[in-house]
């Protein structure tokens, strides 16, 4: 089954796994998704390719930047009444504290869905859900452009 | 820059991709330096791609890319001593979709450095840096107490 037709169905857990297995780049990060209390949870799993500095160590701030948009792409999909597939406007990352090499979570709310554009907030944590290693914001626009 | 700064230049980042797993797992490479600019090259690979439909390398990678070389500019440059600088914020616009199946080249340099904090920025681009795919504005902080001499000390010693 293609994405398009995917879309259309009703999100549970089932559908967001097959989602994220149709996106070559999401299955490289071994990116998983849940549905706990209504809500998506996404999950990046350690790996030790993941690493971008092996002194401290943490994960490479690029990679826990990849996971928090499409996080927050899935999440919008999942919540959209007539899903079509986001695209990515632009996308504002603050780094809190180092993401550990330990499996990482990203939860996230729409700020704002109008009919052409998404305003997303996401942020990773990883022990504890109150202690964000970093936020973002992703303004994504619904329909084709150039 | 004289040959010499550049291929001092060239050192630093292959040794920085060398020490830095997820950047040697994607093969991120030195494409050139002129003057503070610095150009590196994401590779083209399947498992980037973000649109099964065009082939085209996923934003998220895009933003690996330029947090790297966004980042390795900064401790490149030649108006701070060679310290750590980790990213304190990145903010990426998406100006055009990724050619199908073309490695992504990133041009980034330093338009501000204090003596805590580099600002920077940067394109994207597949066939011309005429034509950025995206753009990217960071700012990083120079952490004076983590020089990269002792860094490399620190990974010898636990090697």
């Amino acid at each position: 089954m293609k994405l398009s037709d995917l879309i259309e169905r009703s999100p549970d857990g089932e559908v967001l796994r097959l989602w994220l297995e149709r996106i070559p780049y999401a299955r490289f990060l071994g990116i998983e998704a849940s549905i706990t209390g209504g809500d998506v949870l996404f999950k990046l799993p350690a790996q030790p390719m993941l690493v971008g500095n092996p002194t401290l160590p943490a994960i490479h701030g690029g990679v826990v930047g990849a996971f928090l948009e499409l996080a927050a792409t899935f999440h919008l999909l999942a919540k959209m009444e007539q899903p079509v597939l986001p695209k990515t406007i632009n996308f504002s990352l603050d780094y809190l504290r180092p993401t550990r090499v330990q499996d990482t979570f990203a939860r996230c709310s729409v700020s704002r869905q109008g009919r052409s554009i998404a305003n997303v907030a996401v942020a990773a944590y990883q022990d504890d859900p109150n202690t964000s290693t970093a936020t973002a914001r992703v303004h994504f626009l619904l329909a084709d452009y150039d | 820059m004289s040959g010499r700064d550049a291929n001092r230049v060239r050192l630093l980042v292959d040794r920085m991709s060398d020490y830095i797993p997820h950047a040697d797992e994607l093969g991120i490479c030195f494409a050139g330096v002129d003057g503070e600019k610095l150009t590196m090259r994401l590779p083209w690979r399947e498992e980037l791609v973000g649109n099964p439909t065009t082939g085209a390398v996923h934003g998220g990678a895009i933003t690996v890319l330029m947090d790297q070389t966004l980042g390795i500019a900064g401790l490149c440059s030649e108006q701070v001593p060679p310290t750590i600088t980790p990213t304190l914020d990145l903010r990426i616009d998406h100006l055009r979709v990724a050619t199908t199946q073309s490695d992504i080249m990133a041009t980034a340099w330093v338009y501000r450095a204090t003596r805590k904090i580099l600002f920077l920025e940067g394109i994207a681009w597949c066939d011309s840096p005429d034509e950025p795919i995206a753009k990217a504005t960071g700012s990083f902080v120079v952490m004076q107490e983590l020089d990269l001499e002792k860094l490399w000390q620190l990974v010898e010693s636990g090697e």
